[in-house]
């Protein structure tokens, strides 16, 4: 096993937070405040995670997993739609069914198909593998959807041109939809083609340091870069399908409404 | 046939056009003019579907603009805009993108045909492989009418698809459009393209005034100017 930090050596590390400050002051960047609150937010939440994670994994309830994993669920799903600029009023469920139904598809895939820990439900894996994948949908997400609607906004004259000329609405929106998905999966692509020699993952990594075996180590990654990768993909096309049938009015016309 | 039946139109908040109406005959020519900003371009739109209209109704031939005739409306009308957008890499794929659509797959054009009308519209063979982006203006303003006579359709709304065309140019597309068989409804500040026009409707303070025809464009001016300070409320 690795050794625990203690609460000195953890406090040593945020001396080191002290350079980054003192260039933020000297260069009068006016972020030292967001940054030192950052800080202070982060501690308060993993702190706070950890506790929930330790009874969860003690008690290892899959009620008690789930009721954690729904929650991951609706606050990823509420960030997706705000930081994408649409109206969580009108989008909720549909990219909350598009986000979820994504996750839990390849997280079971993963945990049910090839890890089949004893129990199923064992929070070890679902928590951790849910929560992975989800922080990586969340920017996919938010950067298909983003690009999507924004594409059309920019080039409303040349979507409505393809309106006129015949297209139905799923024709017109095809470019657009084709440029939302490749800006939401090219950088998955990009990091796993050099995975391993420009960066080492930071689960594979977290593994080793916790004392796993390098080998099983690498497994895992593998193993969940594919299931983030899926999830990713599934997601931002199921998002973006579901939401155009509210975003667009009975014309074809993008409705203003649905933007923040 | 394009029917605007009591259109209310607003854009922004702001009222373009109060209960107006404007009958447009097959084969009608007619030219609209106005201020900029008046909605010469806004009426056009509403036509297609494009711009929600607040109140009334608009009628192209048989069939009443709604949720379940929009797609059949925009198959009939051939939309040409001011700036018309392509909406391909070069101007083969340009021309043939209707033809990747459901709705047009099974008539696509011959070679041939494409050549003819290049003659016709003063274009020569080689702009078929030219990227989009490196083509001007004038040439894709008939480039989007090639696409649109393509098409085969007969009711043509046009919005200043002469403003950068030169007088050879502006007469092959003329010949063109101006056929008797083509419904069109225009805007342009063209002399040459209003004068050749049968009917011209102004808009002002919201409302269509249908012009005296056959006008020399001076006279005109002030027979619109008449009707319009006689009809202000």
């Amino acid at each position: 096993m690795s050794s625990d930090l203690s609460i000195l050596s953890l406090l040593s590390m945020y001396a080191l937070m002290l350079l980054p400050l003192a260039v933020f002051l000297y260069l009068q960047l006016g972020i030292a405040r967001q940054t030192v609150i950052a800080v202070v937010r982060m501690t308060a939440q993993l702190f706070l995670v950890g506790l929930y994670l330790k009874y969860i994994f003690q008690l290892n309830n899959p009620f008690a997993s789930l009721a954690w994993v729904v929650i991951m669920l609706l606050v990823a799903n509420l960030s997706i739609l705000n930081k994408a600029g649409l109206k969580r009023g009108l989008f909720f469920w549909r990219s909350l069914t598009g986000v979820a139904g994504s996750t839990l598809f390849s997280a079971g895939w993963f945990i049910l198909v090839a890890i089949r820990p004893e129990p199923l439900y064992d929070a070890r894996y679902m928590v951790p593998i849910v929560g992975m994948i989800l922080g990586n949908c969340l920017r996919s997400n938010v950067l298909s959807l983003e690009r999507f609607y924004s594409g059309i906004r920019k080039n409303e004259n040349e979507f409505m041109t393809y309106l006129m000329l015949g297209a139905t609405l799923r024709e017109a929106v095809r470019p657009y939809l084709r440029d939302a998905l490749k800006a939401a999966i090219n950088p998955s692509v990009a990091t796993m083609a050099t995975m391993g020699i420009v960066s080492l993952p930071g689960m594979m990594t977290g593994q080793i340091l916790g004392g796993a075996m390098p080998m099983e180590a690498i497994k895992y990654q593998i193993g969940i870069m594919i299931c983030i990768f899926t999830a990713m993909v599934v997601a931002a096309l199921v998002n973006i399908l579901l939401s155009m049938s509210i975003a667009f009015d009975d014309h074809q016309r993008l409705k203003p409404g649905v933007f923040i | 046939m394009i029917s605007f039946k009591n259109i209310t139109l607003k854009v922004h908040r702001q009222t373009l056009f109060d209960d107006v109406s404007l009958q447009v005959a097959d084969g009608d020519k007619v030219a609209v003019r106005g201020a900029s900003g008046s909605g010469k371009s806004s009426l056009l739109k509403c036509a297609v579907g494009a711009l929600p209209v607040a109140g009334g109704s608009i009628r192209i031939d048989h069939l009443v603009l709604s949720a379940d005739t929009v797609a059949e409306v925009r198959a009939r009308i051939a939309f040409i805009g001011q700036e018309p957008v392509l909406g391909a890499e070069n101007v083969r794929d340009a021309l043939l993108l209707p033809f990747h659509f459901k709705a047009h797959s099974d008539n696509k054009p011959s070679e041939g045909r494409i050549a003819q009308l290049l003659e016709r519209l003063h274009l020569s063979s080689d702009i078929l492989e030219k990227p989009c982006k490196r083509i001007s203006g004038g040439e894709k303003q008939r480039i989007a009418i090639l696409r649109a006579l393509l098409l085969d359709k007969t009711i043509f709304l046009a919005d200043e698809v002469t403003s950068a065309l030169d007088p050879e140019s502006k007469a092959a597309v003329m010949a063109e459009l101006f056929r008797p068989e083509i419904t069109l409804l225009s805007v342009s500040h063209d002399p040459g393209w209003i004068k050749a026009c049968n009917r011209i409707i102004e808009i002002s303070n919201h409302q269509l005034t249908e012009s005296v025809t056959d006008p020399q464009i001076g006279n005109q001016k002030s027979a619109i100017k008449n009707r319009s300070t006689g009809g202000a409320p």
